[in-house]
């Protein structure tokens, strides 16, 4: 697995390729955490180059959605069908917390409103289904 | 499992660490193409058998018992075998368990197999049976 990353327009894009397993899911975890640490709550992943993900890679997956869904998302760029499978059957379904995109141009970029240092969201965003 | 089965036996052994978890999946990946599978199944396949390997992994305890794989061919079905010294156990149930979401790999397993068997085998050891029938 290669991870790499970088701001674009606005909104921190995490690029993967190969294979995403038990072995090194926590290089991809620790890439995340870097922008979750510098208060960023929309965060974009580049799956086009994933080739095989299992559960140590999807968990990665369900555990930044629950940190970031209360005032943001965490949007799956292109996922292969296998990998979007998987995705699926862990219950990671398109929702408020979780986005999925066919091409990373059609992000929409953040608002001004939306700039990283607006106030911590309280308990008034518990709006996703149970 | 009878002598016939015995003989069928494509096997990898390797050591329990995560690193090995892509020599594996290479394994997998050729007896898959071998047995006829497209795509898809072989790509579940990888996931089911790096499960039960990762959980072998897990609660192998630090004793490095070797984790074997073993592909059975039947006419009817591919059985992969994944054994190992530790005894089966939740993932995340152990104390140093690294993150949440590690109880996954055997539901993932079930979803994606067509049959799942867990067997403590006499004497200690897990094997699980993982089967997909064409």
């Amino acid at each position: 697995m290669h991870v790499w990353s970088k701001m674009q327009r606005g909104l921190p894009l995490v690029v993967v390729q190969g294979e995403i397993d038990h072995g090194n899911s926590s290089d991809l975890q620790t890439e995340i955490d870097k922008y979750l640490q510098q208060g960023e709550t929309k965060l974009l992943l580049d799956l086009t180059d994933v080739t095989y993900i299992d559960s140590g890679g999807v968990s990665v997956l369900l555990s930044t959605v629950r940190k970031v869904r209360e005032r943001g998302w965490l949007g799956a760029i292109r996922p292969n069908a296998d990998v979007r499978r998987l995705i699926e059957i862990v219950g990671l379904k398109a929702d408020n917390g979780f986005r999925i995109f066919d091409d990373v141009n059609s992000v929409e970029a953040p608002t001004a409103s939306a700039a990283s240092t607006q106030p911590l969201a309280h308990e008034d965003a518990e709006t996703t289904a149970p | 499992m009878n002598l016939d089965g015995q003989s069928q036996c494509r096997r990898l052994t390797v050591s329990p660490d995560p690193a090995r978890l892509t020599e594996i999946r290479r394994f997998v990946e050729d007896v898959g193409q071998e047995f006829g599978l497209d795509g898809e199944r072989v790509f579940d396949l990888k996931v089911a058998v790096s499960e039960a390997c990762a959980n072998a992994v897990e609660h192998s305890g630090g004793q490095h018992h070797p984790l074997e794989v073993c592909a059975r061919f039947y006419d009817d079905r591919l059985v992969f075998e994944i054994s190992d010294g530790g005894d089966f156990r939740l993932p995340g149930a152990r104390r140093n368990a690294r993150r949440d979401d590690r109880g996954l790999g055997l539901p993932l397993m079930v979803a994606l197999m067509d049959e799942v068997r867990i067997a403590k085998m006499r004497g200690g050891g897990t094997t699980v049976h993982l089967s997909l029938y064409l």
